[in-house]
């Protein structure tokens, strides 16, 4: 069983730490997405699980045998790399079956390995060709079959994607889905894009600054945030920010009013203890938690500076009379030609001054 | 990176191993040498013997003089030969450029004995081509092998013809690893070629300048094949004999190795203190 | 637009005329040397001037063949320069491997070192070098003298060390993770990508081998025993000597050497411009 199992995990490159104890439990078959902005050390978590980094405290597990001190290529793991790291001097074919060769595995079933791996990825008519030769997307699908022909209870991607363009991306999403579904390996990804994070993952790990934000399921992350942090990362256009403050409590919830707008208030529902009256908030709405008037709690006016078509849905770029930017999303057939529109706010998240979610 | 310390050093391990054998060991042992009498049997150990011997040795001093009077003369003339064929040939304007550039490299690849035996017959006195050629234009004979000063003369333009275009290939990469918009960029702001030169091109080549000095002093301190085969052992009279000919003389032909070791001790210290003020001067200013 | 160009024109030929004559200069020794090997010796010691090749080349080097064994010189001196750019590749580079890619203790005791010993004179280690290798080991007049002291080479290290450490991570990484042993990496994932590397820094050894001229004279100096240059320097300077068979030695120990450079200009600039070997 292909658990992959962090405890207490510290990486520290002389005094400085960058990673400041990590725990994750993924689960045998399970698609895990590390996700968060660069330098928030995704990569070097799962280059200490690849054994290619050593890990300075805490452990890591691979189906449930401790690894902080095995080889990389005793570990059941295989890693797809951010540029390929194909071997330029040699053949599709050579660079599938390196690995395999230079460990002395039987010729035979290295042979059998190449052919299913270049099967499942289609690229049996490409095996003589050299690296150079290959489109971005045929590259990366070599550099994924480098790591099928290994036959590995977990797979290591790290951002695999990012070397593609917008229409490729999406494409090669798509088959590492497939992937996974066929191959039922355990797989562990790292991006910086929140998309393919959604789209891919089982669940996601949200890091920051070398510390765990969150982990849950795409949804989860989307729907119910722990904190300022992962509700602004996952989203895109990403979650609306609007200063305000406690000003009282009703049989509802808390009643918090909208900073330099008085009238401008809402309710919200809060299962633990309430700030106390006058304490500084943070309100949170999604673009398309904004309704249009009377739809919710209150209404607000703002100001439109763009608009942005997309089509079925529009984008409106737009500031708050007390300065604060806000993007409302729009059924295309609904976008207002005024300068001005009122909006209300359907659904929204409260936050405490240090960010944390109040719920 | 893990740390691989066994791994490293494995692979460093033959190379370290020669090191330490031919470089390390030599060293330390040159040091040791300087300070012992080795024209008795066995070697003993008088620490004031050679030293004592160089600084009242007017054959040391000689030596001393004729190197760094190469040195002075010699290294700067070569580098800023080099400079001018670099940047001439790193020119937009130049046609032909693989043929300039192959008379101006390939003395780089002449060995040090056969362009000696080039150069002696090319300058010697009654049948060498130099002479006909300046009696021809109505100058006169010169002696380059029998007086001093035509015999400096000779081996510093020996020297300076075998390594100019080798300090002209290094120049030459320096500048065209300078990108190029620097100097679009100067020209929109009308900025004359030669005041481009002065300051862009030089000042961003200081590193490569004086990489190229540091290895043109280094190799000219230690100056032997061209007064050995060129001006005949140092000819005449010592006029041309070098602190690498005097070591020759002293440690291979005398075989008193511990005044040898001595007068290369001397190299060693000149070398490392020119380098020194070398560094000094072009320092990053800041 | 018309004034640009005329101007360009102008800077274009005045460019020419100063670097026309610069460069027949420059080619005039070697121009010579290759005159000389054709002329008869009493050509040589002629009043008049000789510009033009003769064709004196072949009875030249047989007077030089007379005078020293040539041929038998020209053969160690191959084999001597052969063995040694190999050994010298594969050593220089494993020890730049070892610095570009792993972080080891003592590592920069060691790089320390190797630059600390670019600054340093040959001449310092010439003397107890000599002594070693002739009287402690017994080893004057063998190939062993001839090729492995000059194996420590500082500048073709640093050379290779920043070849090495210019490529990419995760090509080494990718090969770690699939169980590769690391000397296999080296062999098979670095030296391959070096090549143009390690062609320039062997062209630059070898000449440097072919070339070499002071220790081979102090460590070889039995007939049998001697490279081309060091049995072409001990006739200079006799006085009953073919000079036109000197001239013939001359031009075999570079005609082969300026064709190589022609052939491989590339690599050669490369290395020398990256200060692969002094």
């Amino acid at each position: 069983m292909a658990t992959v199992t962090l405890s207490n995990v510290v990486k520290r490159f002389g005094a400085f730490e960058v990673v400041h104890g990590a725990n994750i439990d993924i689960k045998h078959g399970e698609f895990v997405v590390f996700v968060g902005p660069s330098g928030c050390g995704k990569s070097t978590l799962l280059r200490m699980i690849a054994g290619l980094e050593d890990i300075s405290g805490g452990e890591i597990a691979i189906g449930g045998k401790l690894v902080n001190d095995v080889e990389p290529a005793d570990r059941g793991i295989a890693m797809v790399f951010q540029s390929y790291a194909l071997y330029p001097h040699m053949s599709v074919e050579q660079n599938l079956s390196f690995g395999l060769r230079m460990t002395g595995n039987p010729k035979a079933d290295t042979d059998r390995r190449v052919k299913r791996a270049a099967e499942i990825l289609r690229i049996s008519e490409l095996m003589d060709r050299r690296p150079r030769k290959l489109s971005g997307g045929q590259r990366q699908r070599v550099a994924i079959g480098r790591a099928i022909v290994r036959e590995p209870q977990v797979f290591l991607f790290d951002e695999p994607l990012s070397n593609l363009d917008a229409e490729l991306r999406v494409q090669m999403r798509v088959e590492i889905s497939r992937l996974h579904k066929e191959l039922g390996a355990t797989m562990i990804y790292v991006t910086h894009d929140q998309t393919e994070a959604m789209t891919l993952a089982d669940r996601i790990v949200v890091l920051r600054a070398g510390h765990i934000e969150q982990i849950g399921r795409p949804l989860d992350l989307y729907d119910d945030p722990d904190n300022l942090f992962v509700a602004g990362f996952v989203g895109s256009p990403k979650m609306n920010f609007i200063k305000a403050q406690i000003v009282g409590q009703d049989a509802r919830g808390v009643v918090v009013e909208l900073a330099g707008q008085e009238k401008t208030r809402i309710t919200q529902p809060l299962a633990g203890a309430a700030p106390e009256v006058g304490s500084k908030v943070i309100v949170g709405v999604r673009p398309e938690h904004f309704g249009s008037a009377g739809e919710g709690d209150t209404d607000l006016v703002v100001a439109i500076d763009v608009v942005e078509h997309l089509g079925g849905t529009s984008f409106l770029y737009a500031r708050t009379a007390h300065g604060e930017d806000v993007v409302i999303q729009r059924d295309a057939a609904k976008v207002p030609t005024t300068s001005e529109v009122t909006v209300s706010i359907r659904k929204s998240y409260l936050f405490d001054e240090k960010g944390l979610r109040l719920r | 990176m893990r740390n691989r310390n066994a791994t490293a050093y494995r692979f460093l391990a033959p190379y370290l191993l020669i090191f330490s054998v031919f470089w390390v060991w030599p060293i330390i042992s040159s040091f040791m040498i300087s300070f012992q009498a080795t024209r008795t049997v066995p070697w003993r150990f008088a620490p004031g013997f050679n030293w004592g011997r160089l600084i009242g040795d007017p054959a040391f001093f000689n030596a001393v003089k004729n190197t760094l009077l190469i040195l002075v003369i010699q290294v700067p003339v070569m580098i800023a030969l080099a400079m001018v064929m670099a940047v001439l040939l790193n020119s937009p304007l130049l046609k032909a450029r693989g043929l300039y550039r192959f008379a101006f490299f390939a003395p780089v690849v002449v060995g040090e004995v056969a362009y000696s035996a080039v150069f002696r017959l090319m300058f010697s006195l009654d049948f060498g081509i130099v002479n006909k050629l300046l009696n021809s234009i109505g100058l006169p004979k010169i002696d380059w092998f029998s007086n001093v000063t035509p015999a400096m003369a000779l081996i510093m333009i020996a020297v300076t013809w075998r390594w100019a275009g080798y300090n002209a290939i290094i120049l030459l990469a320096g500048m065209q690893s300078i990108p190029e918009d620097v100097y679009e960029a100067a020209t929109l702001d009308r900025v004359s070629k030669l005041k481009q030169f002065f300051h862009i091109t030089l000042p961003l080549l200081k590193p490569v300048i004086v990489f190229c000095l540091v290895l043109s002093i280094i190799g000219t301190m230690q100056l032997f094949t061209e007064p050995f085969l060129i001006t005949e052992r140092g000819g005449p009279g010592g006029g041309t004999e070098t602190l690498g000919l005097l070591l020759y003389r002293q440690g291979f032909r005398s075989l008193n190795f511990g005044y040898a070791s001595a007068v290369a001790y001397t190299m060693a210290a000149l070398a490392i203190a020119i380098t020194l003020v070398q560094l000094w001067l072009t320092r990053e200013k800041q | 637009m018309s004034s640009l160009s005329s101007a360009r024109l102008r800077r274009s030929i005045a460019l020419h005329l100063f670097l026309t004559p610069l460069a027949l200069i420059w080619l005039f020794p070697l121009w010579m040397m290759v005159v000389f090997s054709t002329m008869p010796d009493n050509g040589i010691f002629s009043p008049g001037i000789e510009l033009l090749p003769h064709g004196n080349f072949v009875d030249n080097f047989n007077n030089l063949q007379r005078d020293t064994n040539f041929v038998g010189a020209i053969g160690i001196s191959v084999s001597v320069a052969v063995t040694y750019t190999f050994l010298s590749v594969l050593l220089t580079s494993m020890a730049g491997w070892a610095l570009a890619r792993y972080q080891f203790f003592g590592k920069g005791v060691v790089v320390g070192i190797i630059f600390g010993t670019i600054t340093l004179p040959y001449a310092v280690v010439l003397i107890p070098q000599f002594i070693m290798v002739a009287r402690d080991f017994q080893l004057a007049n063998t190939w062993v003298a001839l090729i492995v002291p000059p194996l420590f080479n500082s500048l073709g290290v640093l050379f290779m060390r920043q070849s090495f450490s210019m490529m990419p991570d995760d090509l080494f990484d990718a090969a770690r993770v699939e169980g590769v042993k690391e000397w296999r990496i080296f062999l098979f994932v670095a030296l391959p990508l070096a090549r143009p590397m390690l062609a320039a820094l062997a062209i630059i050894l070898f000449l440097a081998s072919w070339n070499n001229y002071l220790w081979p004279l102090l460590i070889n100096s039995q007939p049998g025993s001697m490279t081309a240059p060091v049995a072409l320097g001990t006739l200079i300077g006799l006085t009953k000597v073919s000079w036109g068979g000197i001239m013939a030695g001359a031009v075999m120990l570079t005609v082969p050497m300026l064709i190589v450079f022609v052939l491989l200009q590339r690599h050669f600039i490369a290395g020398i411009a990256a200060g692969a070997v002094k």
